[in-house]
């Protein structure tokens, strides 16, 4: 049955897609390049809401699956050269592997374990990078041969697509029948099995689809920048960037962390002339949203309507 | 002749790790944070020691007295207009917490880590040496510094062992890891207890910092990687154990030095992640784990 | 008649650790039939239902559906297999309405369905008109009320129409007018066939409900039979009441004429939705004792958490004078109020000597070490274990130990609640005697909260029962026995 808020906020993603479509024809260059990176990164906090909203696994490296699936499409690219599409898979599926050596762990310990762990494997990830430097290119990165196009509008059209794609999948996932059992697997795990829903199994499922997104995210990236390093797609400061994006737009709503990651990116940009203060500053800022608006941008308007 | 530097050298690093995990597991086992900001405490401590030793020209003991002093300070802050507030937010319902709690440091922790970088650049320092000049033992040449830190090191986990075990307030501290609730209902304002907590691991991350600062020297960099070594010694030791901690901090400080020594230096943080997913894995609650 | 019972349970056991939780229970539910767990807190109830739900797994023992041998089964399967069960607390999704809550009950256990079955949402619908959900069915739970709440999880419960159906503390937190309602539904389960086990803390509740019951103490079954029979039974009355009630006459003169020390006005309190207490009002003079008695979950802990400041409330609580609300609770502990709870809260890897160290932290060294004498000389065996880690005391030893450490604070209001829970007779007398020796001694107030009425009454100047959450009697202890004595554990005809 029609629930209005559900039209009303799809109507609204409807309009801000076609809007952006346009956005080519009448913005430069340089702005399509910040909103493509925005983009990428939404897709980055989408899995990211998925996971933790819907399956109540808090994720601290989202970065170590992404990191996956970046080097692993970059080395596949620099070393034996197969289509972008084959590498772009190869890195999902890596991802795919990540997402569940994440999940074992998970599935036995209690929240801030996980979350600890989920920190140890992105710094386990970086030093693995730094030390196979040969492979890897260490702290300073690499390069791949191959983009997807040198054409900021195409690169912008790809990733808007890739975007519009993951949040379609992605937000029916969770309107679905199975979000809904997600939900209740990660608010009370009991009273789902109970109800005779095999918790761990749909749990384990939302690592693997968090992980194959972000994979393919992470790997896409890559061959749209051109480059896979470090400081872009394993730090541990762009993690707390993803995750914020999706507190920043509402937990557990998916779309609100497009709307997130493109402010944060956004901000960002406006805050570099600050200098090296930058990341500081958006710290700070993300400091503030958990203290005074733990509920997000499009949680906050939910929530106003479920009181009605 | 290596072993023996190699013990030398472990025991000092083990001795800092030791002081700076011990009082994370303080700040976990009492007020139950797991402090994700500890890198920045240390590193503040560290970066003012240095400075008001060395630029500002007060000497080095005033330098790393100060230094201490702002580590302190670092962690009221962090305690003060961080965790509590998240804590005490009714905007957040209540099996979240945690997880915000966690969150909201490690913000600060990046945060700090920008803002010291900011003005004192990443560039690594070194404090000079609180003791200067160079001890032989057993025919090997170390710095007296080393040494020295190793033994004050010591001499502050003892005053902490005395306090909590010897002293009333102490052992108030020591019931609140216990049982916070049976304190309430016996008078005391848990507000203040933690606030006890909070200013024993300031001075506890404050000395380790600048101690750290005058031994292997730091950057803002190290941020990261200091918090890391901190919560694997003491997921390895077991969470809210003060004795796991001391143990494991010998355990990590040791593989460390000798995969420094042995295989390569860079592989130094290596071996104590290995081991911490291992612990993970196989056994969560670590070596003496209760909580 | 086991082999086609619909549920059968033979030898459950479950251990934590050391503890005992569940010892060798067994017992036969038949499809239409209602059968009533009582007992009270620590009898291990819960936790037999949560093994027949899967939550837990039996060390030892079988529970059979329909001759399926289950246990051991994870949760998911035994509720696909037709178990259903109402959580005493739930936490339902915000997001989503009343009817998507009851459409997830009817979802299979699929990762790749994403749509749900056209049908599901007919059933949904039906279900939620079944339990008097319908006019809400498309509202969000925050916006419901308390009863609707638990309605709505017993329409999740039975919306894969189960044939083993469990209820935990059926009416907790309702109105008298709610539990009927509630009450009615249970027997509809029962006319479809279901095999129903209701777990409850006090057999008066259910007794109009239940075809049968079972009382356990203890992890142990101690009777089982009708209604009627149980609440008969003599280990049921020993357990509940603690015996004969007898009562000690007690120079009362000088207590009536001295003012009210506290002073608890219309005090009422929700946990979420759920009232734990309504209107409540009593007051205790100075040098008093005034025993609470009541059944578990009638509400005496509340009434103290209030008064000790740990839960909000609404209406008003003075102490000589003052009001307490707004002080914090260790505020009102270090004015004179100190409580001793159900829990009792030791620091379990302390020594005895440190427990009581701390209780007297606020003291004077000199007067603390006063304090420690007489308290030692009140309860011998603390002494005699001054240097025992806490957790290696006996129950009774430990209970003494809490008692003392709140003394030590030199209260003016005591507040004792359940002190006698888990003990064994003896080690009762032995408290019954302290407290006595405290009464003659000092002149302190007590306030005692306590379910056997056994232990509560010779010592008590004035008596209170509590019953759902509200004062149903006031007076002196001999007019107890007289007034109140059988309605106390039976529905008394009227």
């Amino acid at each position: 049955m029609p629930n209005l808020v559900r039209s009303r906020m799809l109507w609204a993603a409807v309009l801000l897609a076609v809007a952006a479509v346009t956005l080519p024809w009448w913005v430069s260059g340089y702005i399509l390049g910040i909103l493509t990176v925005a983009y990428y990164f939404s897709v980055f906090s989408m899995a990211w809401d998925l996971l933790f909203g819907f399956a109540g696994e808090v994720n601290f490296g989202p970065t170590f699956l992404i990191g996956l699936g970046a080097y692993t499409a970059a080395i596949l690219d620099a070393r034996w050269g197969p289509p972008i599409l084959v590498c772009i898979v190869a890195g999902g599926l890596v991802a795919l592997v990540g997402g569940l050596l994440l999940a074992v762990p998970a599935l036995r310990l209690r929240g801030p374990y996980f979350g600890l762990i989920t920190l140890v494997a992105v710094l386990l990830l970086q030093n693995a990078i730094v030390i196979f430097a040969g492979i890897t290119g260490g702290e300073i990165g690499m390069t791949v041969p191959d983009v997807m196009s040198v054409s900021a509008e195409q690169n912008y059209w790809y990733a808007l697509a890739f975007l519009v794609v993951c949040a379609i999948i992605l937000f029916g996932l969770s309107r679905s029948a199975i979000g809904l059992i997600l939900q209740a697997s990660g608010q009370d795990a009991i009273g789902a099995q109970a109800l005779g829903f095999n918790v761990t199994k749909h749990k384990l499922a939302a690592f693997c689809i968090s992980a194959v997104f972000s994979g393919v995210a992470g790997a896409m990236l890559v061959f749209y920048q051109g480059t896979a390093s470090v400081s872009t797609v394993v730090d541990l400061g762009v993690g707390v960037q993803i995750i914020i994006a999706a507190v920043l737009g509402g937990r557990r709503t998916i779309l609100g962390a497009v709307l997130g990651a493109v402010f944060l990116i956004v901000a960002g940009e406006f805050l570099r002339p600050l200098g090296q203060i930058n990341t500081f500053v958006v710290a700070a800022l993300a400091l503030a949203v958990i203290l005074f608006f733990p509920d997000g941008l499009l949680g906050n308007l939910l929530r106003v309507r479920e009181r009605e | 002749m290596v072993w023996l530097q190699i013990l030398i050298d472990g025991f000092a690093i083990s001795s800092l790790y030791a002081l700076g995990a011990i009082g994370f597991t303080l700040i976990f086992g009492v007020s139950g944070v797991l402090n994700l900001a500890h890198g920045g405490v240390m590193l503040v401590a560290a970066l003012m020691g240095w400075m008001l030793a060395g630029e500002a020209g007060l000497g080095t003991w005033l330098g790393t007295l100060l230094g201490v002093l702002a580590g302190l300070v670092a962690a009221y802050i962090t305690y003060l207009m961080v965790v509590r507030p998240i804590q005490r937010s009714s905007a957040i319902p209540r099996e979240e917490k945690e997880i915000f709690v966690l969150t909201g440091t490690l913000l600060w922790g990046i945060m700090i880590q920008q803002g010291m970088a900011y003005i004192f650049t990443d560039n690594p320092v070194t404090m000079r040496p609180l003791f200067p000049g160079v001890a032989t033992i057993a025919g090997v040449r170390t710095p007296l510094n080393e040494v020295m830190i190793a033994v004050v090191c010591w001499v502050v986990i003892g005053l902490l062992w005395f306090f909590v075990n010897r002293t009333r307030a102490g052992k108030a501290l020591l019931a609140a890891s216990m049982n916070p609730r049976g304190l309430t209902l016996l008078g005391f304002e848990l507000s203040r207890v933690y606030l006890l907590a909070w200013t024993l691991y300031g001075v506890l991350a404050g000395v380790a910092g600048v101690l750290l600062a005058s031994f292997l020297g730091v950057s803002s960099n190290n941020t990261g990687q200091l918090t890391a070594s901190a919560f694997s010694i003491v997921v390895l030791g077991g969470l809210g154990s003060v004795s796991g901690s001391l143990m494991a901090a010998y355990v990590v400080g040791y593989l460390e030095t000798i995969t420094a020594y042995l295989i390569a230096p860079t592989l130094r943080p290596m071996p104590a992640l290995v081991l911490l997913v291992l612990v993970v894995y196989l056994r969560p609650q670590g070596f003496l784990g209760r909580r | 008649m086991s082999e086609t019972s619909r549920l059968s349970v033979r030898g459950l056991t479950k251990r934590f650790g050391g503890l005992v939780a569940v010892k060798d229970i067994g017992f036969d539910i038949e499809a239409g039939e209602i059968l009533g767990l009582i007992g009270p807190n620590g009898s291990g109830k819960s936790t037999v239902m949560k093994l027949i739900m899967g939550i837990e797994r039996p060390n030892a023992g079988s529970v059979k559906m329909d001759g399926t041998e289950m246990a051991g089964w994870a949760p998911h399967r035994i509720a696909r297999a037709g178990v259903g069960i109402v959580f005493q607390h739930s936490r339902p999704l915000h997001r989503q309405t009343v009817l998507e809550h009851i459409k997830l009950a009817l979802l299979p256990d699929s990762l790749i369905k994403l749509v749900a079955d056209p049908h599901v949402n007919r059933r949904a619908r039906e279900i939620a008109e079944r339990v008097e959900l319908g006019a809400v069915m498309h509202r969000h739970p925050a916006t419901l009320p308390f009863a609707d709440l638990r309605r709505m999880e017993m329409a999740k419960a039975i919306a894969r129409d189960p044939k083993v159906v469990l209820v935990d503390e059926p009416f907790a937190g309702l109105t008298l007018a709610e539990s009927e309602s509630f009450a009615a539904l249970i027997r509809t389960f029962r006319a479809e066939g279901r095999a129903v086990l209701l777990v409850d803390h006090n057999v008066k509740s259910v007794a109009a409900l239940v075809d049968r019951a079972l009382a356990m103490y203890l992890g142990e079954q101690i009777a089982e039979g009708t209604a009627e029979q149980v609440m008969q039974n003599e280990t049921v009355r020993r357990v509940y009441l603690g015996g004969k009630i007898e009562t000690r006459e007690r120079a009362r003169s000088e207590v009536v004429s001295k003012p009210a020390i506290l002073e608890v006005e219309d005090l009422g309190v929700l946990y979420g939705k759920a009232r734990a207490l309504d209107g409540t009002s009593l007051h205790v003079r100075e040098g008093e004792f005034v025993s609470v008695v009541g059944l578990n979950g009638a509400g005496k802990t509340t009434l103290f958490n209030a008064i000790s400041g740990f839960v909000p409330y609404q209406g008003v609580i003075r102490f000589g004078g003052q009001d307490l609300r707004g002080m914090s609770g260790a505020a009102i502990a270090r004015a004179g109020v100190v409580q001793c709870p159900e829990s009792r809260e030791l620091f379990s890897d302390m020594t005895v000597r440190e427990n009581l160290d701390l209780g007297g932290y606020h003291l004077a060294e000199a007067a603390r070490s006063d304090q420690l004498t007489w308290l030692f000389e009140l309860f011998p065996i603390l002494k005699s274990r001054q240097r025992q880690t806490a957790r290696t005391l006996s129950g009774g030893e430990q209970q003494m130990l809490a008692i003392a450490r709140a003394l030590m604070m030199k209260p003016r209001l005591l507040i004792l609640d359940e002190p006698t829970l888990g003990l064994a007779p003896v080690i009762l007398e032995q408290l019954s005697k302290a407290l006595e020796s405290l009464q003659r001694t000092t002149p302190i107030t007590v306030l005692l909260g306590e379910q056997n009425v056994t232990f509560a009454l010779p010592h008590a100047d004035r008596v209170y029962v509590l019953e759902h959450g509200r004062i149903v009697w006031e007076g002196d202890p001999s007019s107890f026995e007289r007034e109140m004595g059988r309605g106390y554990l039976e529905t008394v005809p009227i």
